[in-house]
């Protein structure tokens, strides 16, 4: 896969891209769109896709968070190696990364320059507070086969049923029974949380943990009060609460 | 005020044909002028169920075509005479007949027959668009059974999204003893799941394969407990209040027990 401009690689915190060496701008913009053309589902609504500082000059930077913004995906340009991405391929880029620090440090210049792409990034994340403070309601029941993908959180006022699936930015609020798929924090909000009056779902996730109901249908209770998960010391965990 | 009626379930084998047949028996036996639609183009199985097969001359497809009014295509019943069968093709396929030629026939149906009955195919693609474009009202058949409640799930989904609001269900094939061992999902944990209206339990009875078999649909027999449950769900069509029948083998005590959850 050395032969590609482009490529994509997952990261705690959301997507990394990573450029070949020596690549040209028209190039490297050619095969994103391709990408994007060809991985609609891919690159739902609120991914953020992260992109090395000093990787591509300001301007193409720009060029990029324009494009991706079309396709709804968030483009933040990161300082350095993000956390959480793969150490092997990300070689290279480190290394430039590590390049660009130093040419900051030799020209003054050109840090100050790279302050106002830091102030797009701070301006971005308050807007992506405000739509985790949103929701969205759902006035009925939810069937096999239905889908709620959000940014923001969501209310639902009816039951969750088999093979139906919430994707939820922020939190999930179910007044009813949840026997679906419910994914709260899906882009990263390890905060997020799941509420329903009767909380028996095949799988719940938050952020990136995973839980799934027990294999044996007879551990599965059927209990009378409204439950909640959220994410303790690094698992999920389901409590009784009061409402 | 006549009714157009679509009797779905998504999963096959669940029993829409049976279902079909029976209850379009039933409400020709109370005097209704009856319209039964098979929309299965290529897999029709209505005709067998009623013991018309050696009578079809014309078919749907032939109808909404065009090349014959579909008073030609229908097939009177050899008994009931008030019982009609609108049978589709079993060389052709489901591409043949569209939800508009559909619904312009059902319009024109619609004025001569009390009821219209359509008995639509498995699955959730072209030929249950067409199917159900036309109907008032929907029944879905299923079993108790998970992959039978989750396919009828998922056809309430769709039949919302086709705006059609008016959904009964029926649930048929229930074994009292497997329910009663608890083997089989009891009706309070379909209902918990699908909450809809429910109009019928039908149990499994040997003598529906029989009746089948011999192309008389098991209404008619006053023996058969699946022709009693049959002839409950034609009452409440009708809006009459009939009550459910009592599994006779569910003892008091298990039932008290279904009360308390235990």
């Amino acid at each position: 896969m050395s032969d590609e401009i482009v490529r994509i690689k997952g990261t705690k915190s959301g997507l990394q891209l990573l450029f070949a060496a020596g690549a040209t701008y028209a190039a490297i913009e050619e095969e994103i769109r391709a990408k994007l053309k060809a991985g609609s589902g891919f690159f739902c609504r609120g991914t953020v896709m992260h992109a090395m500082e000093g990787s591509l000059p300001k301007d193409e930077m720009e060029k990029l968070r324009k494009l991706f913004h079309e396709s709804g995906v968030i483009f933040s340009v990161t300082r350095s190696h993000i956390p959480g991405a793969a150490e092997g391929p990300g070689e290279r880029p480190r290394r430039r990364a590590v390049k660009a620090q130093k040419r900051q440090m030799e020209a003054p210049a050109q840090a100050e320059a790279a302050v106002p792409a830091e102030a797009t990034a701070a301006a971005q994340a308050p807007a992506a507070d405000d739509e985790a403070v949103q929701m969205v309601v759902v006035n009925r029941t939810l069937r096999g086969g239905q889908e709620v993908r959000t940014k923001s959180s969501v209310l639902v006022c009816g039951n969750v049923n088999p093979g139906a699936q919430i994707i939820a930015g922020g939190s999930i609020d179910i007044r009813g029974t949840c026997r679906g798929l419910v994914h709260a924090g899906a882009f990263g909000n390890q905060k997020a949380f799941v509420v329903a009056d009767h909380l028996i779902p095949t799988q719940i996730r938050i952020a990136d943990l995973i839980a799934r109901s027990p294999d044996d249908p007879q551990q599965i209770e059927k209990t009378a009060r409204p439950e909640r998960a959220s994410i303790k010391d690094g698992q999920i965990v389901i409590e009784p609460i009061e409402r | 005020m006549s009714e157009i009626i679509v009797i779905t379930s998504g999963k096959g084998g669940v029993g829409k044909t049976t279902t079909t047949a029976n209850l379009g028996m039933g409400l020709a036996m109370r005097g209704k002028n009856v319209v039964l639609i098979d929309t299965d183009t290529g897999l029709r199985n209505l005709d067998l169920l009623l013991g018309l097969e050696n009578r079809i001359m014309y078919d749907l497809i032939d109808v909404t075509q065009g090349r014959v009014p579909y008073k030609k295509a229908l097939v009177r019943h050899k008994k009931v005479e008030n019982l009609f069968l609108l049978p589709t093709s079993q060389v052709k396929d489901k591409s043949a007949v569209n939800p508009e030629e559909l619904v312009k026939l059902c319009e024109e149906l619609r004025k001569e027959f009390d009821y219209i009955l359509i008995d639509c195919p498995a699955g959730i693609e072209q030929g249950f668009q067409t199917a159900i474009a036309a109907a008032d009202v929907a029944i879905v058949v299923t079993m108790p059974e998970i992959s039978a409640v989750r396919d009828a799930d998922k056809i309430i989904g769709e039949l919302g999204r086709a705006d059609k609001e008016n959904i009964k269900l029926i649930v048929n094939r229930i074994r009292l003893q497997m329910v009663e061992s608890g083997d089989m999902l009891d009706m309070n944990d379909i209902n918990d799941i699908l909450s809809i209206d429910c109009i019928g339990q039908v149990p499994d009875d040997k003598m529906v394969i029989t009746s089948t078999n011999r192309g008389e649909p098991c209404i008619t027999m006053d023996k058969s407990t699946a022709g009693q449950a049959y002839r409950n769900i034609v009452g409440r069509l009708l809006g009459e209040k009939v009550p459910f029948m009592t599994f006779p083998k569910e003892g008091f005590f298990s039932r008290l027990k279904h009360v308390f959850g235990m």
